[in-house]
This record gives structure tokens, C-alpha cells and sequence, in this order.
């Protein structure tokens, strides 16, 4: 037991009790298989952006305009309260046309220029679905495997079942951002990168912008690090009297945490200052990327963490929510992602560190092929729609120029290639080398595991 | 063979998951949960070397270990007997043992001894009386013990012996710390939060329901009281307010508001929480595996989930709801002070002799006339009056309406307007965005209008007040006027969104008009004397009118909880759902519980609630007693005698001592329940009084300390830390309840989080003053964003039932108890007390600090460490005048200027030091 307990200290590093380890039983044992993917920088953008206006070519809907979803499209659709007043629901073709970028051919909007421009190295999912019609419900499926609150995040499963490779920076990072056209609408939520039953320390840890990257990083005023220094020292050599005294094991832990502490005292400004990336840097994420909170600034960051090995990236862009005004409001969403996303996995590929980071890119479900209030050619807006909707995702093991899967003529429903969360889940997890089967955890009485009894490992789209 | 510990737990992991009594998933009709099968065939399929036959199929990823193998072989060779589970047994009287480690005197001690024995191990001796002293100061009130209570016990050890420890227990029981402590377990299981969770995740007042808590623990409210309170107070033969405040247990739950959403989806989704909760904190079961299916491994199908599920199913409450308030059904709830307030102006009002004067007929300026034709101006920040004759109709009649109620009621804006109406004998009023969810409606009590006599009636909506920051409209603004004088109102709905002023300008609105005379609108609040004049009163008392207009002031000003509460009428039809949906409704089912597995439902128990409570508490239930026995001693030991405090069903761990077990459990029902009774049991023992220190090899043979060799000894949980902290600095500001407050939090963490609209609880207003060092339960807590000062040390953000929290050991913790202002400012108000009450020694000032904080005494060794880092810290600042007083600024409290700032600083750095020490912020 010590042996492998040592083991799992030295392998998980950041924080966990000695008698926490002993509960954990029996030593994990992952990766199960050779991981394509060391890590993954999920660029989530939430709130649902539109499928229909960005990734999902849908030229037949110009020709059926303003006529009703046909019955037969419509099926069960399950109906916001949002809409459920209005008497009719009529086709909506998008304003934007779209192109075949790159050798690919890959179809993309012009709203999303420069993510055309890596056409090739994209893997497009084209038949995501999901049955959660409310944002909550949705993106808490998605980040966590249910649509009810209480279990893990994905970052925290991967954190549990991989552990971390930085011993100075904790496995799983979050950064949030908001649009610049100060429209964020939903809340996000501390569950989607909280550990649920697993034990807390997997929760995901914010960095910030503006004042401490990590809750009180800093040493209070008046405090140097010299002194700090002093006072850890002061701290360890009374708390290892107290071990010599009491013998419990917890209290070498606890000691190493506190020397975990001030390595990151040193190791997150470090991470977080882009004074002193070259201008090259700003050229390819663009301007913005100089505000500190910005999703170009937070991409530049999520690559500077993926050099340093952290396991889990996850970003947050907000305001994707268009129920009217899409047309005012999605190009204002697209010039804050567009070029940073782009940026992102093309500076990834030059440093080499594409081929095992896995890049994602899309919301929590897309919206309606029909309008939601009136349908004007140039002004509408649309509901949410979880029936099909569009991911893209690059590099880590996913194959380049792939189009996946399909929605129909009405980009209402699957076509072919379905891909349900549970199944970009249990291909994730693949991707990282992880049965999803086999990453369980003892809760109430049951194995409980991220694709809760669901998933099926996409293999079509693995290279 | 012990078929319970020894092979059930096979099979159930193993086996049952095709073979137990889920009928849609069992593989070839055979069963192995109930005896039965040919188990001979059983033997052969799990030894056998064909891959094809080999049970369980390797793609399950369910195989049996060798050793697995080798028992259920044994198992069966010896007759391959079934037994019941040992939890579904209802817990019998066990005689302690005698002999094995000595006479005990506490039948604890004798259990434990007996297993140690067995084991061939030992206990450990007594800890020291301040080692005792301070767990037990923490343990029942959450706070460690003054330098003053450890001298005096010290002193009353020497002179009394077991009596002073026995006094020791009675002073703490008796603290009212001792239901703030108890409280906060308490409120993990029962989900307790001031958000409602969700997106929008916006402000709730549950406060009252807290309170309730901590006085019901303060008044040893016996257990099966306290269960029944929370779970049916509301149906007991005429219920108190506070028993009704009680069953706010049953609403503590998450709700939606995101706009759209589908009611039923929710309300469906809340029903099945209170299961899951009467599951995990009453039954210690897993109740919601059998929402979708039977349940795999307990003996629960679909159907007792869907009878259980009944009991809740017939509350008159909404889907969406609780957009920026409290979601229905709600209840006013006075606190005691405003009762006693309240009782004072009505004995006043007895008194009062009435002195009726002639009234003066005055002007009223700035009526508008209204008429169906007639646009007034009407917004949610101004006043607004109404005066109108009218004759009552003795049913619903609208007076004044803008509400369109013939639009679809699924729509997102359905019933969005202003309206007073006839209810009956009463007047109502609605003011919404949406009905019901989003509204304010407010009806009269009392208003007795009745056919065949006209009446003067005076609505008021008294505005904002320019009242800052508000972000909502409040039902208690809306006053109701009959003939001249103020009647009652009960709030119905409370729960609209008010945008900011700038946003929200008046919009001239077209009444509807019914049947009423002399209607007329004021943009502002109608002064009592202008009412009297409107209603052409001959004669008035104002004194009287002014003290009843005072007691209708306070009665408005009550917060509200929210309730459970039945519907009127035929119960709501309950029916099982198909995978859990809500919209699948398979067989209908009437409100029932698994009688054949935990006992009968007890003769002439209503099928309600009620009834539930009682079978609940039947004095043989088999998991009631056990199960929050258990969770009492989990508080004290770190964990539970069954581990898996939230299961005790098949897939839960078997006790590590279960007799003791039975005997607590015997022992609480037996003395009547009696929460304090137990306690005072537990931490007497000897069991509890172990010196917690342990060899090497104690640990590596047991480092969860399951067998109770050692003194319990883990992380203070995490409000202790930060309440411990401000306690031995001197910075605790002890006040028991009241509405939640909000100390030190980093200024924008809501910020990227939170969602846009300004919902009440968007945003954290800074406390000043002695809120800002509240006891950590009072803390505002908000679902989607718990306080970080709490997450960090492992507290749950409180959007479901936790009976159990992990205990982790971060540098992030280490970050929080350095820098976090919080203890910052903890240490140097620590310093300043130890500069101050120390003497005039650093030795003597350095050895109080550190007595303060561990409740002993730093030998020398330590004493030494200290005086180096004193040392150290003093060079710091010898130069650094500015660094000094830039690190006394921190926090809110004023530094001391009697101390040179160098000195105290270097102090405080010491104390920051102490405060982070593993023995302060461990029990």
C-alpha cells in the first residue's frame, strides 16, 4: 500500500491527503492504451451559437424561405417557452455565405475567416445532438455527462484519471472571457469545472485576469517573498516537530503543499505575463490579445499552459445566445473568436505541439433553422435547437479535412453521423488514451463514470 | 460464512447488474439476488475455462477475482444460504462485552476494545484534559476553548476528576454556539443555500429555515420531531408558524428560472430531488437509482420510487420559478422578535380606548380620472394609487386590467401587466411579467366585500422609493384600504424583476375597467387623512388608525420562506415515469413506501407526508436511527462506522463495528431520541478522549484510524477554520441568525461568471462592521459561486443532498490561510493580543499567541522556533516602515496605534505563521 501510495503522490502532485489516497483504494491505472492526446484546450462558446450561421452550409433553406418547417422535419421537436407563443415556425436561411476553404473543401461561413483558413487541419462534426433544450441543463451535460447538477466536470475526470505532469501548476485551468460587445446573457456556473463527488482537489482552478491569476496568489502587502520564504520555514520546521510528536502522515503532505504554494507563487505570473512574448505573437492572436481577459489574450495563455503540460484548458466565451438580433450580435461574437481560435492551433502546429493537444471548438447546442420572432432576410434571431448542431475540433489524434457526419436539407435534424455528447465525451477520453468505461468512481453504491451508461468512441474520426 | 459481508458484495457488484430484480435488464431469466437459482450451474459458469461460457463475460468488465471466486465456491458448498442485508434488519439491543481491554465504563469503549482485541491491537491512552478540551470545544460548539475555560478545567480535572468533564459537556450543550456547529452538517444535507441555483442563479431568503435549524438543535428538539417537523410540519394538527417554517427542508432544493424552459420538466426534477433527499438523508439510501429503472442492487423497484415520489408530488408550485425571489408556496414568517413586536401593538391596540374625531373632507391633488380610454402612467418604480367604489359580487370579478389572459400560457411574456380584481370577499392584486411565475400578487384578509353593500376601496403600490440598488419590486409595498382603514394582505407571489429606473420609464397603460364608481389614479402614495377624506368617513380615530397602520408595517416588513404545502382538492396523480421522464407517464401509483423491506406503514397514518414522518420514526425502523447516528459519529471521528454515510443499502460498506452500531442506534430511540443525550455519550467515552498521536506502524496498519486505536484526528471543516481564526483574534462577532452576510470576498470573482441581468445576488455588497465577522454558516451563499473561502476546504456548493465531504490537503489552501485578507487580518489582531495580554516578554507574548491558537502550551523547542522567526520577521522591518504599515492595513478593522508598527508587523507575521500551523486548523 505505502508503495503505491508514494506512487500516486508523486504522480498526482497537487494536494490530496495521504488518508484521502488511502480512500481512493486500489492505484488507477491510465492511460489503458497508447493517448494521441496529451491534452485538451477546449475552447467552449457558450450559450449556442448558431450552426446554421457559422459551420453548417445549408443552401437548400434560401429556397424554402419564410415557408413552415415541414411536419415531417419537425418531428417531436421539444419547444422552448420562448417560442412556444408563436403560431407558425418559419424557415430561416442564413444572410452569410459560405465557402470550400483549404484542399479540404471544407464549407465555411465568412463569418469565421480565418478558422476557413485552417480548413485542413479541422475535423468537423456536423451531427452533434443533444436533448437538453435550455442552456443550464445543456452545457452542464456536456461538461459534466448530466443534465442535473452533481457530477464531476470532464476536466476533473481527466485530472482524476490522468493526473498532472506540471508539479508547479495545478492539471485543469479555466479562463473565462466576455463578448466585447458587452452582451455575455447566461451565467456560467462553478459546477462546470467543479470535481462533484470526486474528491474537490479535481475541481478546475480559475486563473483571472485583473488582481491575482489565482485567488490570493499574492502575499498580502508589506510581505516579500523573502520573508515568505522565512516563514515557510519557520511554518515547516513546527509542523515537522508536530510530526515527530504525533506521527500523522497528513502532516508531510500538508508541508509539501505549502512548498506546492510558493512554486506557484513563482510559476503563475511567470505564466500569465505576456509583457515579454514577441510581437510576433500579438501579429498572430491580433491586438486584443494584449488585453489581459480577452478570449485572443486567454488563447495565448491556453497555449502557454499547454507548453507547460497542463492536462485541461478550458475556456469560456459568452454570449452566443441569440434569440433576436443574431444579426447584430453574431458578427460581434465572430471578430472576438475567430482569429485567436485560428491563431491558437496554428501556433500550436508551429511549436510541434499540435499533434498532442487536442484543440475543441463549440457551444452547448446550435439553434433553429426557423426564426424566433419575425424573419426578415437580414434581421432575425433563433431559439435553441439541440437536435443537430456543429463542433469543430484539431489536432490530438483527430483526422485533418474531415467533415463528419451531416444534418439534413433543413439543418434541422442528423442526417448521418450522429454524434451525441456522451460520444464526443467517450471520444475524448479516447483520444487521451482513457476507457471511458473503465474511469469510474464508487459513489452511492454505484461506478459512476463521465458518459454516465452511454458513449460510443467515434473511430471514424481518429486518425 | 457471513452472507451479508462476505458474499452479497460479490454478487452485487458482480452479478446483479444482469442478474438482480431489474426484470428489463436481467440476462436469462435467472435471479441471484433471492434464493433460488441453481447454484451448482452458478459454480460451473464461473470456473470454467471457455471464454464463451465464463460468467461474468469479459465484456462486461465485471470479473471475478480468484479470491472472489474461492467464496462464493465455499458459499455454496456450505448450502448456499441467503441472508437479508443487515441494514434492512431493524437494529436490535446488543450487551456490551465485558472483559477484553478492562471493565468499561461506557459501552462504546467496551465495542471498540472488544474489536481491538480481536485484532491485536491496543488503544491509546487518554490525550491530555486541554487536548480533550479543545476538541470537544470544537466539536460541539465550533469554536476552540479560551486560555481562561482550559485553566479552569485544568484546575477542575485536578480537583474533581470525570466530573469536570462531565460539566464540561453540559456547559457546551448548553451554549447556543452548540446549534451553530450542529447546524452546519445539517445544512450540507439539506441544501441549504440564499441562491436558487441555475443560470440565474439569483437570491432566495431561506435565513428563517436556517435559524429554525440552529434553535432546534440549541432546544434539543428530539430527532423524530426534528425529522417530522421538516418533512410534514405543515399537515401536524394546527401548526405553529415555526413548525411550518420547519418543512422549508422540502424546498430547500435548486430552481429554474432560465426564461423558457419547460414547466413541467422542473417541477418533475424537484419532486425527484426530495426523493433522492429523503433517500440520502433519512434512509441512507440511493433512492434516485430507482427513478429510471429498479433499482440495480437495493431491493427498490421503479414503482416504490414513483410511491415514495407521490408524498411529494402535491405541492401547489410552479416550474420556472424564483426568478428574483422566493419561489411559491411561501410563508410569511416573523422571527420571534417581530412576533413579540407584533403581539405588543396588538395588546396596545386592546388598551386603547378609541377617541373618534370628525373627519375633514381635503383635496387630494393629481387624481386622473380612469377610464377604459384614459392612458395613466404606470411603472414598477413609482407609487401608484387606486380609489374606486365597489360592491362586492361574491366571485372573481375584474375591476382593473392590462393583463391579456386569452395569449398562450406556455409563452414567456403570458400575463404581463397590472391588475385588481375581486376575489371573493377580497382584493387582489397582480402585478407581473409573467403569471404566476414572475409577479407580485397580493391578496386582502379581511376586505369583506360583499353583494348588496357598496364599499370605498384604496389600493396603494408604494414604489421604489428611490430605494438604491433595487433590483426588484417587494409585494409589501402594495396596501389595501376598505372604507378608510388599512386591512391585512398575504402574499401570494413576491417575485418580479424590477430594471433599473433609467430603463424603465412609465408606460402609459389602458385599463380595462369593471364594475366599479368614482375610479380615480394617483401617481404617488394617497396619505392616510386623503384616504379617510376619499372614503367620506363622518368620523375616525387616527390614534388607533396609526397604531394598527404600525402593526400592518411590521407584519408587511416579515421575510418570507419557502414552504411545503399540499394542493387543495384531489391529491395530483402520481405516475411512474418511463427512464425518469416527464413526459412519459407509465402507471399511475398511490403514495406508498417498500413496506416488506423496511416495515409496515403504521396503522391509521394518513397517506400523506405525515404519515411518511411516522413511519419513519417508528421506534423499529431499520435506517433511521443508524443512519444519523452514524452521521453524528462521522462529526466527531471523521468518518462513519459505515464509511458510505449516504449508503447503506448492498453497495455500501458493512460497518466497521457493527454492533456499536446497533447499540447507538438502540440507545438514541430508546432515551426518545434525544440528539444531545447521544452526544454527551460519544464524547465522554474513552473512545473520544484518545490521545490522537500514533506510531508509524499505527499508521501504516490503520491510516483511517477505523479502528478507533487512536483519538479522532483530521482538518476543521471549513467554517471552523475561518470561525477559529476570528475567534482567537478577537474579531468574532457572535450574534445568533438573521438574514445572511457577506464578509471579505474578492471583489470581482462574480465577474466573467455570473449571468448579465442584475438579479438580486449578482452581486456581493461588502458587510461592514461586525457582519463582516459573522460565524462562517451566516455567509451568504450563492449555488453557482460558493464563497472560495469555503470551496477551498472542501465545503459542497450546495446544489444537491451531501452528507459527507471529502477532506483534501491543497496549496491552494495553504495560498488562502497565508493570504486570503480574511486571516491576514486574523494574525495581526492575533498579534495585537498577544502584545497586549502577553506581558512584556516576546517569550511570554509568543507563547500566549500560540496558546491561543492550539490550546496548549509551545514547549521549549518550539518556543525557540518562534523567538528565530520573531527574530527574522523584526529584521524584516527594522528598515521597512512602509512595508509595516502597508501589511497592518490589510483588512477593516483599525491597526493599533499604541504598538510601533515595525514590532506589530513582525508579530503579525508570526501569527500569520501560527494560524497556518497544521495542529490550529486540525481538530
Amino acid at each position: 500500500m505505502m508503495s503505491s501510495r508514494r506512487e500516486l503522490l508523486s504522480r498526482v502532485g497537487f494536494g490530496l491527503g495521504a488518508a484521502a489516497l488511502h480512500a481512493l483504494g486500489a492505484p488507477r491505472s491510465f492511460p489503458n492504451f497508447a493517448p494521441k492526446a496529451k491534452r485538451v484546450i477546449y475552447l467552449f462558446q457558450s450559450g449556442g451559437p448558431s450552426h446554421l450561421d457559422l459551420l453548417d452550409h445549408k443552401p437548400y433553406l434560401k429556397s424554402r424561405y419564410n415557408e413552415d418547417i415541414p411536419p415531417s422535419v419537425f418531428g417531436t421537436q421539444r419547444i422552448t417557452g420562448m417560442v412556444a407563443h408563436q403560431d407558425r415556425f418559419p424557415v430561416m436561411p442564413t444572410m452569410y455565405s459560405f465557402r470550400q476553404r483549404g484542399q479540404s473543401g471544407q464549407w465555411v461561413s465568412d463569418l469565421l475567416p480565418e478558422i476557413g483558413g485552417i480548413a485542413d487541419e479541422l475535423c468537423v462534426l456536423r451531427g452533434m445532438h443533444t436533448e437538453a433544450i435550455n442552456h443550464d441543463p445543456a452545457i452542464t451535460l456536456l461538461q459534466t455527462g448530466s443534465q442535473l447538477p452533481g457530477r464531476p466536470s470532464m476536466g476533473a475526470w481527466i485530472d482524476y484519471g490522468l493526473g498532472s505532469e506540471n508539479a508547479n501548476l495545478p492539471a485543469f485551468v479555466v479562463l473565462n472571457s466576455l463578448p466585447s460587445n458587452g452582451q455575455p446573457d447566461q451565467g456560467l456556473l462553478a459546477r462546470l469545472w467543479g470535481a462533484g463527488f470526486l474528491p474537490s482537489r479535481y475541481q478546475g482552478v480559475q486563473f483571472r485576469s485583473g488582481g491575482d491569476a489565482v485567488l490570493h496568489l499574492s502575499n498580502p502587502p508589506g510581505i516579500t517573498r523573502e520573508q515568505r520564504r522565512s516563514q515557510l520555514d519557520g511554518l515547516a520546521a513546527l509542523n515537522q516537530r508536530l510530526k515527530e510528536r504525533v506521527g500523522d502522515p497528513e502532516i508531510d503532505t500538508r508541508i509539501a503543499q505549502y512548498e506546492m504554494a510558493f512554486r506557484m507563487q513563482a510559476s503563475v505570473p511567470e505564466l500569465v505575463d505576456l509583457s515579454r512574448e514577441p510581437e510576433s505573437t500579438f501579429a498572430l492572436y491580433g491586438p486584443e490579445a494584449k488585453k489581459p481577459g480577452t478570449f485572443a489574450a486567454n488563447c495565448v495563455l491556453a497555449r502557454r499552459l499547454a507548453e507547460r503540460n497542463v492536462r485541461f484548458i478550458q475556456l469560456y466565451h459568452r454570449g452566443w445566445d441569440h434569440h433576436g438580433g443574431l444579426t447584430e450580435r453574431l458578427p460581434a461574437l465572430t471578430r472576438d473568436v475567430d482569429r485567436p481560435s485560428a491563431a491558437l492551433v496554428r501556433d500550436l502546429k508551429l511549436r510541434g505541439l499540435l499533434e498532442d493537444t487536442l484543440v475543441i471548438w463549440g457551444g452547448e447546442f446550435g439553434r433553429t433553422p426557423y426564426a424566433q420572432g419575425p424573419a426578415k432576410p437580414d434581421s432575425y434571431g433563433r431559439d435553441h435547437h439541440g437536435r443537430v448542431f456543429s463542433l469543430w475540433m484539431a489536432g490530438g489524434g483527430v483526422k485533418r479535412g474531415l467533415a463528419y457526419g451531416a444534418s439534413d436539407d433543413y439543418g434541422f435534424n442528423v442526417a448521418e453521423g450522429g454524434v451525441h455528447v456522451h460520444d464526443l465525451q467517450a471520444t475524448i477520453l479516447h483520444l487521451l488514451g482513457i476507457d471511458h468505461e473503465r474511469l469510474t468512481f464508487p459513489f452511492q453504491g454505484r461506478q459512476f463514470r463521465l458518459t454516465d451508461v452511454h458513449g460510443r468512441v467515434v473511430k471514424e474520426i481518429v486518425a | 460464512m457471513d452472507f451479508g459481508r462476505e458474499v452479497r458484495p460479490i454478487l452485487a457488484e458482480k452479478c446483479f447488474h444482469c442478474h438482480g430484480q431489474d426484470a428489463k435488464t436481467r440476462m436469462a431469466g435467472l435471479r441471484l439476488d433471492v434464493a433460488g437459482a441453481d447454484l451448482s450451474k452458478v459454480v460451473e459458469r464461473i470456473t470454467t475455462t471457455n471464454p464463451a461460457r465464463r460468467m461474468p463475460p469479459a465484456a462486461s468488465k465485471r470479473s471475478l477475482e480468484a479470491g472472489q471466486i474461492a467464496v462464493l465456491q465455499r458459499w455454496v458448498a456450505q448450502g448456499g444460504q441467503y441472508a437479508q442485508h443487515w441494514a434492512f434488519v431493524p437494529p436490535r439491543r446488543p450487551t456490551p462485552p465485558g472483559g477484553g481491554g478492562g471493565p468499561a465504563a461506557n459501552p462504546i469503549d467496551a465495542f471498540v476494545r472488544q474489536r481491538l482485541a480481536a485484532e491485536g491491537m491496543r488503544p491509546n491512552g487518554p490525550a491530555s484534559p486541554q487536548a480533550w478540551l479543545r476538541r470537544v470545544s470544537l466539536d460541539l460548539t465550533g469554536l476552540p476553548p479560551t486560555p481562561a475555560e482550559l485553566r479552569e478545567f485544568t484546575a477542575a480535572v485536578q480537583n474533581g476528576g470525570e466530573r469536570a468533564y462531565q460539566s464540561t459537556v453540559k456547559r457546551l450543550l448548553g451554549s447556543a454556539r452548540f446549534g451553530e456547529r450542529m447546524a452546519i452538517d445539517w445544512l450540507d444535507v439539506a441544501r441549504y443555500a440564499d441562491t436558487h441555483g441555475f443560470n440565474n442563479d439569483s437570491e432566495r431568503s431561506m435565513w428563517r429555515w436556517r435559524d429554525w435549524v440552529v434553535q432546534a438543535f440549541n432546544e434539543n428538539l428530539p430527532y423524530d420531531r426534528f425529522l417530522t417537523e421538516q418533512l410534514a410540519g405543515d399537515l401536524l394538527d394546527k401548526p405553529t408558524i415555526e413548525q411550518r417554517i420547519a418543512t422549508g427542508f422540502g424546498r430547500n432544493h435548486v430552481i429554474n428560472s432560465e426564461g423558457g424552459i419547460i414547466e413541467e420538466e422542473y417541477r418533475v426534477e424537484y419532486v425527484a430531488d426530495r426523493v433522492r433527499t429523503l433517500g440520502m438523508a433519512w434512509l441512507g439510501l440511493t433512492l434516485e437509482c430507482a427513478r429510471c429503472h429498479d433499482h440495480k442492487y437495493d431491493p427498490i423497484s421503479q414503482k416504490d420510487h414513483y410511491r415514495m415520489y407521490a408524498f411529494f408530488n402535491n405541492v401547489p408550485e410552479l416550474g420556472e420559478d424564483g426568478r428574483v425571489a422566493n419561489a411559491v408556496p411561501i410563508l410569511q414568517a416573523p422571527t420571534r422578535a417581530e412576533e413579540r413586536q407584533l403581539a405588543a401593538l396588538d395588546a396596545a391596540l386592546l388598551k386603547a380606548k378609541a377617541k373618534p374625531r370628525p373627519v375633514s373632507a381635503i383635496e387630494t391633488p393629481g387624481a386622473l380620472t380612469l377610464t377604459p380610454e384614459q392612458a395613466v402612467p404606470v411603472s414598477k418604480h413609482e407609487a401608484m394609487s387606486f380609489a374606486f367604489r365597489v360592491t362586492g359580487t361574491g366571485k372573481e370579478t375584474e375591476l382593473f386590467s392590462s393583463i391579456d389572459y386569452k395569449r398562450n400560457m406556455a409563452a414567456t411574456t403570458y400575463g404581463r401587466g397590472l391588475d385588481i380584481r375581486l376575489a371573493g370577499p377580497e382584493i387582489e392584486f397582480r402585478f407581473a411579467d409573467r403569471l404566476a411565475a414572475y409577479s407580485i400578487m397580493v391578496r386582502s384578509v379581511g376586505a369583506e366585500l360583499a353583494p348588496g353593500r357598496e364599499r370605498h376601496v384604496v389600493v396603494i403600490y408604494e414604489g421604489a422609493h428611490d430605494a438604491p440598488g433595487a433590483m426588484r419590486a417587494y409585494a409589501s409595498w402594495v396596501r389595501v384600504f376598505v372604507d378608510g382603514r388599512e386591512v391585512a394582505t398575504r402574499i401570494l407571489h413576491d417575485d418580479l424583476a424590477m430594471p433599473e429606473r433609467s430603463l424603465d420609464q412609465p408606460q402609459p397603460t389602458k385599463f380595462r375597467v369593471g364594475p366599479v364608481k368614482e375610479a380615480q389614479y394617483w401617481t404617488r402614495v394617497l396619505r392616510g387623512a386623503e384616504v379617510r377624506s376619499l372614503a367620506r368617513l363622518a368620523m375616525a380615530d387616527p390614534e388607533l388608525e396609526a397604531l394598527r397602520e404600525q402593526r400592518l408595517r411590521i407584519a408587511r416588513r416579515v421575510s418570507t420562506v419557502m414552504v411545503m404545502q399540499e394542493l387543495p382538492g384531489e391529491p395530483r396523480a402520481t405516475h411512474v415515469l418511463l427512464r425518469g421522464q416527464y413526459n412519459l407517464p407509465g402507471d399511475r401509483v398511490e403514495p406508498g413506501v417498500p413496506e416488506a423491506l423496511l416495515g409496515a406503514w403504521p396503522a391509521g397514518a394518513p397517506r400523506n407526508r405525515l404519515g411518511l414522518a411516522r413511519w419513519l420514526t417508528k421506534p423499529d425502523h431499520p435506517l433511521t436511527a443508524r443512519v444519523v447516528v452514524n452521521r453524528f459519529w462521522q462529526q466527531f471521528f471523521g468518518q462513519g462506522l459505515v464509511k458510505t454515510s449516504e449508503n447503506f443499502g448492498l453497495q455500501g460498506e458493512s460497518p466497521s463495528h457493527p454492533e456499536l452500531l446497533d447499540w447507538l442506534a438502540r440507545e438514541f430511540v430508546d432515551s426518545g431520541w434525544n440528539v444531545k443525550g447521544l452526544l454527551e455519550k460519544i464524547v465522554l467515552s474513552a473512545t473520544y478522549r484518545q490521545e490522537a498521536a500514533g506510531s508509524a506502524e499505527s499508521y501504516a496498519r490503520d491510516p483511517e484510524n477505523r479502528l478507533l486505536s487512536r483519538g479522532p484526528r483530521f482538518r476543521l471543516p471549513a467554517e471552523l477554520i475561518r470561525d477559529q481564526s476570528l475567534f482567537v483574534s478577537g474579531l468574532l462577532a457572535e450574534k445568533l441568525g438573521g438574514p445572511p452576510v457577506y464578509p471579505y470576498q474578492t471583489k470581482d470573482l462574480y465577474k466573467n461568471i455570473v449571468v448579465a441581468a442584475t438579479y438580486p445576488g449578482t452581486t456581493w455588497p461588502e458587510a461592514a462592521g461586525p457582519n463582516l465577522y459573522r460565524r462562517s454558516l451566516y455567509t451568504f451563499w450563492k449555488r453557482t459561486v460558493p464563497h472560495p473561502t469555503m470551496t477551498v476546504f472542501d465545503a459542497p456548493d450546495r446544489e444537491f443532498c451531501v452528507v459527507r465531504r471529502s477532506n483534501t490537503n491543497t496549496p491552494l489552501q495553504a495560498l488562502t490561510l497565508l493570504n486570503d485578507p480574511t486571516f491576514a487580518e486574523a494574525a495581526r489582531k492575533l498579534a495585537e493580543r498577544a502584545w497586549r495580554e502577553g506581558g512584556k516578554t516576546a517569550d511570554g507574548r509568543l507563547a500566549l499567541a500560540f496558546r491561543l491558537a492550539t490550546g496548549r502550551e509551545a514547549d521549549e523547542e518550539e518556543l525557540g522556533m518562534l523567538r528565530d522567526l520573531l527574530g527574522k520577521m523584526r529584521q524584516e522591518y527594522a528598515e521597512g516602515g512602509e512595508r509595516a504599515r502597508q501589511l497592518l492595513a490589510v483588512g477593516a478593522s483599525p491597526a493599533a496605534s499604541d504598538i510601533p508598527a515595525p514590532e506589530l508587523a513582525a508579530y503579525a507575521s508570526v501569527a500569520n505563521v501560527i494560524l497556518n500551523l497544521d495542529e490550529v486548523i486540525t481538530k
